[in-house]
């Protein structure tokens, strides 16, 4: 209990809310009081009654009320009267006494606009008040008017209720209607739901307090409006400002972002650009013939196979180059040409390398860098390309049948396998690893060939990161490339890093991403 | 990669050195393996070898590399192969379907279960890796003692002789009813089922010895009683049967069995016997400026001699002091060019050991559609976009929600995919992104999204029939996504580049979008894309429930582009 001599403190809008329900001087339920003051009802509990509860004037009690309302249906009917009234006046109409109930319900359904199913409610309920009786008596059903002024029934009755309220509460219907408004509940013109009221009541402190024995809190503001620091009065405001919890949270923005994939190529393209290399782009709808054949990948090797390739049924067959070109890549498989290898042996079919496929590999693009090459072009020239490559696989967390591939490679007089790991520890270097190893490899278009592992501090361990290695003459020499002149090549791909990177499991995040963690993924 | 676990102790066994499963996992790197797994408790090392070297399917063969590797034996492996007396006939028949076979003797064997599990380990590899599936080459292998020469390698009807095959013992086949109803009849069926006649091994009594490369007949089952085997390798090409066979011979030898040569005689030539297997290495010439120039160092004749012999190989200097003769062991399969001994002889020197040179120069050039694809994706940052990436597969089905028809001969169609996701590539970026909004449908709107990508389409007049676009595209779903929201970020979007005044769009009925609310785009009269409000059936077909609104355009006009 708190002492009537002190002084208890009110902010001065609680306040207002304190004289008002001393005006009301009785108990009130809290929504209708909401109603009544025109606050929100949530600011009126949290803010007003809370407060005010806190210091001793004013007491809430909880009760579990079954609430009522119409339903659309049942507004209508307020307004229009319910169908059975309706119906029925359109039947005493010019003093009808009788009709036929095939010809009147399709009266009805033209001049009331109710269906069937409406209608014969209606019907029954007419028939129930003995407003009117029916007979069979002549083959087909007749209706007779045995009443001609009928008074209101309990559920008009009920409904009127509802001209005053949106809804009431189970406990102020007056009992004998209450069987009407379970018909009603029933046509669906009514419904009930659980509500918790609050009944708002000051105590005997609240009642009796006045002016003398509060002592007011000025409210705060939130902002320093423009009309404060136009008119001045923001000197005075400033005092009232609220405080913030400085250290919060903001509320979310969605803010516009680049994909963290994006973020990752441009930053592998800037380390190629950097090194004095060119992008290129080449098809990804690819012919066999680049994708395989230029790379002196036999035509019958595994990996040339349907359960690998994602070989078109539309467009199947493209067109080869210039038949100089067709016939060195022919001569190189099946002899070796003019590279000096014995070749793989066997009979090449022009029909295989004219099939048309989705790019398995970027060296399918690279590859066709070394036609543009003259003995004009100036050596050393520096090419890459990121892009998209595809393997006909399923997908799950570790596999995609689509991904990104970089490749680079160093066209240039006399260059070694010492170039090729000098230029592959820079690379990597400037990718963020510092340390590089390269070991015995194989890759049917590069030899000596090499794999390639990075030391990641993240992870404190070695990371497989691609394969690399120097064009074998069996690749170039259809080209004109000719040793001296020789082919640095390597690849990786990009999505391993990108998982490593973003810290994610699950590679299929990358190409169907949720966007709440776009949102708020790092770069 | 083709994989293979190692015993440690069967391995020291062969190595003839203790060996230190850390080490081990450190050194076996340098000679071209990758260590998979390691099981400490069991003393196993599982390894993945590369396809170019099927001499590495047996411990033997990873042996013969690791001896060189620690310097306990240099040169080529010494292999004794005994003159047989043993005949297989070759009839001209085969010709046409499987032309070539060679095999062996080998006598005094005494396997243990592991090498039993080595030798169907290497039968294995073989079949894949030279033997594409036991089309090029299959293998045979036969109690010697059940059976008795010479043979004859020959053709019959598919219903032209009955004997008991492998594994279904107990019935009377006849070739037909193998390639019907025995299991590897049927598996391996596809080799020889369109020929008129099939190939078949018989001993001299008329016993079936196989069918190859189906199965072999019962009698010759090689079981733990077993003493001398007769190999049989048929195949359509004669290196890889032959390399098949040499990998087996030296593996046998190793082992501890004996080898014994078999006369194989075509079509009745007993002048032109070949005796196999022949061991002996393979010959080639290789000049010491060359592998200088491509490895980056000064090496000596010796230096490069001790080099080989560390891998396994020999070399010896020739008058031409420029140029070495090598000696390539039997079992190699992959020297087809100087380079291969190039490789041989980095290995040899040690990868680990080479000093990385770094050239610098060049000038880095940016390609146009990367800058402009930025440059885009700058702007649509600005105006408060989320960028999506999305893949290019795309399916039927996806076409079909956005209300469009789906014609397959003016689509890229894909043969045979192993998913049903997908079954054709993306025309446009709308589908994506149509997708990230079903895929995020609970995430806390308003969705503000864009793409730059490349879409792909028919085009008959390109050798690969098909061309690359760049498109970018939005799209905007909330409580209030309409046209004008989306024809603002549009019109911030050409503003930034400029091009405002250079733009028309045009109103359009289109499927996807609503009547009265689309318009196509166009670029000094030239059509590059599409704006519009969804229509209300294909955002419920994607399974939403808010307004959705989206453009997309070509972006092709904007820059010039290069293909290679």
């Amino acid at each position: 209990m708190i002492s009537i001599n002190q002084k208890i403190p009110i902010k001065s809008e609680h306040y207002q809310i304190l004289k008002k329900l001393q005006k009301i001087n009785k108990p009130t339920e809290a929504r209708i009081l909401s109603e009544k003051l025109k606050i929100p009802y949530e600011k009126l509990m949290s803010g007003a009654i809370f407060s005010l509860h806190q210091v001793g004037l004013a007491n809430f009690k909880e009760k579990e009320t079954e609430i009522m309302s119409l339903t659309p249906e049942g507004k209508k009917y307020l307004n229009s009267g319910l169908p059975e009234r309706q119906i029925f006046n359109l039947l005493i109409k010019d003093n009808r006494k009788e009709v036929k109930l095939l010809d009147f319900s399709k009266e009805v359904e033209k001049e009331l606009n109710f269906p069937k199913k409406i209608f014969f409610v209606g019907i029954s309920k007419m028939k129930k008040n003995r407003w009117v009786v029916s007979s069979k008596a002549m083959g087909y059903e007749q209706i007779f008017v045995s009443n001609e002024s009928p008074e209101k029934t309990d559920e008009e009755k009920f409904l009127e209720l509802f001209k005053e309220n949106n809804s009431l509460p189970s406990s102020k219907i007056p009992k004998k209607l209450l069987d009407a408004s379970n018909s009603l509940y029933k046509r669906k013109l009514l419904v009930k739901e659980k509500k918790m009221l609050r009944i708002i009541e000051l105590t005997s402190e609240g009642k009796e307090i006045s002016k003398e024995n509060i002592n007011l809190i000025e409210e705060e503001i939130k902002l320093i409006s423009s009309e404060m620091l136009k008119d001045g009065t923001w000197k005075e405001k400033l005092s009232k400002l609220k405080s913030y919890k400085v250290d919060a949270l903001g509320p979310n923005i969605n803010a516009g972002k680049y994909h963290p994939l994006t973020i990752i190529i441009n930053e592998v393209r800037e380390v190629f650009h950097s090194m004095g290399f060119e992008e290129i782009k080449g098809p990804i709808v690819e012919e066999a013939f680049y994708n395989f054949d230029c790379l002196y990948q036999p035509q019958d090797h595994p990996a040339r196979e349907m359960q690998d390739t994602f070989y078109l049924k539309n467009p199947s067959e493209g067109k080869l180059p210039k038949k100089k070109v067709v016939d060195m890549i022919k001569n190189t498989h099946e002899n070796g040409g003019n590279s000096g290898s014995t070749g793989w042996g066997y009979k090449w079919s022009e029909d295989i390398a004219k099939k048309i496929l989705l790019r398995t590999h970027t060296p399918a693009t690279t590859i066709r860098r070394l036609s543009h090459i003259t003995k004009n072009t100036k050596l050393p020239m520096k090419v890459f390309c990121v892009d998209r490559v595809f393997r006909n696989e399923s997908e799950d967390r570790t596999h995609l049948a689509q991904f990104m591939q970089i490749d680079g490679i160093v066209i240039g007089k006399n260059l070694t396998l010492s170039d090729l790991i000098g230029q592959l520890v820079e690379f990597y270097k400037r990718m963020g690893f510092e340390k590089v190893v390269t070991r015995p490899g194989f890759f049917p278009y590069t030899e000596p060939s090499m794999e390639v592992a990075v030391y990641s501090k993240k992870l404190g361990a070695w990371l497989e990161m691609g394969g690399s290695g120097i064009f074998r003459p069996e690749v170039t020499y259809a080209w004109g490339i000719r040793d001296p002149v020789r082919v640095l090549a390597w690849g990786l791909g990009l999505e391993r890093l990108a998982l490593l990177k973003l810290q994610r499991n699950d590679i299929r995040d990358l190409y169907q991403s949720p966007i709440q963690w776009l949102r708020e993924v790092p770069y | 990669m083709p994989s293979l676990t190692l015993k440690i102790e069967r391995l020291e066994k062969l190595v003839g050195k203790e060996l230190n499963i850390d080490d081990l996992q450190y050194d076996l790197q340098w000679i071209g393996l990758d260590v998979d797994d390691i099981n400490e408790q069991e003393k196993e090392i599982k390894i993945e070898y590369n396809p170019n070297r099927p001499d590495y399917s047996s411990p033997e063969g990873i042996a013969r590399s690791l001896k060189g590797y620690y310097n306990l034996e240099l040169g080529l492996p010494k292999f004794q192969v005994n003159e047989g007396t043993e005949r297989i006939n070759v009839s001209p028949k085969v010709r046409k379907i499987r032309p070539f076979v060679v095999g062996g003797i080998i006598r005094d064997i005494d396997l243990d279960e592991d090498q039993v599990g080595t030798l169907m380990n290497i039968q294995e590899a073989l079949h894949w890796a030279l033997g594409r599936d036991r089309k090029k080459v299959a293998i045979g292998i036969h109690d010697y003692d059940q059976v008795k020469g010479p043979y004859i390698y020959t053709t019959v009807k598919p219903e032209g002789v009955k004997f008991r095959p492998l594994h279904m013992e107990a019935f009377e086949m006849t070739p037909k009813e193998i390639l019907e109803e025995h299991e590897m009849g049927i598996r391996y069926a596809h080799l020889i089922k369109d020929a008129e006649e099939y190939p078949i091994i018989y001993d001299a009594e008329g016993k079936v010895v196989s069918l190859p490369p189906i199965i072999n007949g019962v009698y010759t089952t090689v079981t733990d009683k077993t003493k001398n085997l007769l190999l049989d390798l048929t195949g359509t090409d004669f290196n890889a049967v032959n390399y098949s066979l040499n990998i087996i011979a030296t593996t046998f030898a190793d082992m501890g069995a004996k080898l014994e040569t078999l006369n194989v005689v075509y079509d009745d030539k007993t002048d032109e016997i070949l005796k196999v297997p022949n061991l002996s290495a393979r010959k080639m010439q290789v000049h010491i400026d060359f592998i200088n120039s491509y490895i980056g160092l000064k090496l000596t004749a010796n230096d490069i001699i001790k080099y080989l012999r560390k891998v396994r190989l020999e070399a010896s200097t020739t008058k031409n002091k420029n140029i070495l003769n090598v000696k390539i062991p039997a079992y190699r399969v992959d020297f087809m060019h100087e380079v291969d001994i190039v490789e041989e002889v980095a290995i040899g020197y040690g990868y680990q050991n080479l000093t990385p040179v770094v050239k610098e120069g060049g000038f880095g050039k940016y390609h146009p559609a990367e800058v402009f694809a930025n440059l885009s994706r700058d702007i649509m940052i600005g105006a408060g976009c989320l960028e999506m990436v999305n893949s290019t597969l795309s399916s039927q089905k996806d076409y079909e929600k956005l209300g469009l028809k789906f014609d397959e001969k003016e689509k890229i169609i894909l043969s045979n995919p192993v998913s049903e996701q997908f079954n054709t590539t993306r025309e446009n970026l709308l589908v994506g992104l149509m997708k990230n909004l079903a895929f995020n449908r609970s995430a806390e709107k308003p969705f503000k999204l864009f793409e730059v990508g490349d879409i792909l389409l028919l085009d008959r007049k390109k050798d690969n029939r098909a061309r690359r676009e760049l498109h970018l595209a939005s799209i905007t779903l909330s409580e209030h996504a309409d046209y004008s929201e989306i024809k603002s970020l549009l019109d911030h979007y050409f503003r930034t580049l400029g091009i405002l005044d250079d733009i028309d769009i045009k109103p359009i009925l289109h499927p996807t979008f609503i009547k009265g609310r689309t318009g196509e785009i166009y670029y000094r009269k030239k059509k590059i894309g599409l704006i519009g409000e969804i229509y209300p059936q294909v955002i419920i077909n994607f399974g939403l429930s808010y307004p959705v609104a989206a453009f997309e355009i070509n972006l092709m006009p904007f820059f010039k582009d290069h293909e290679e």
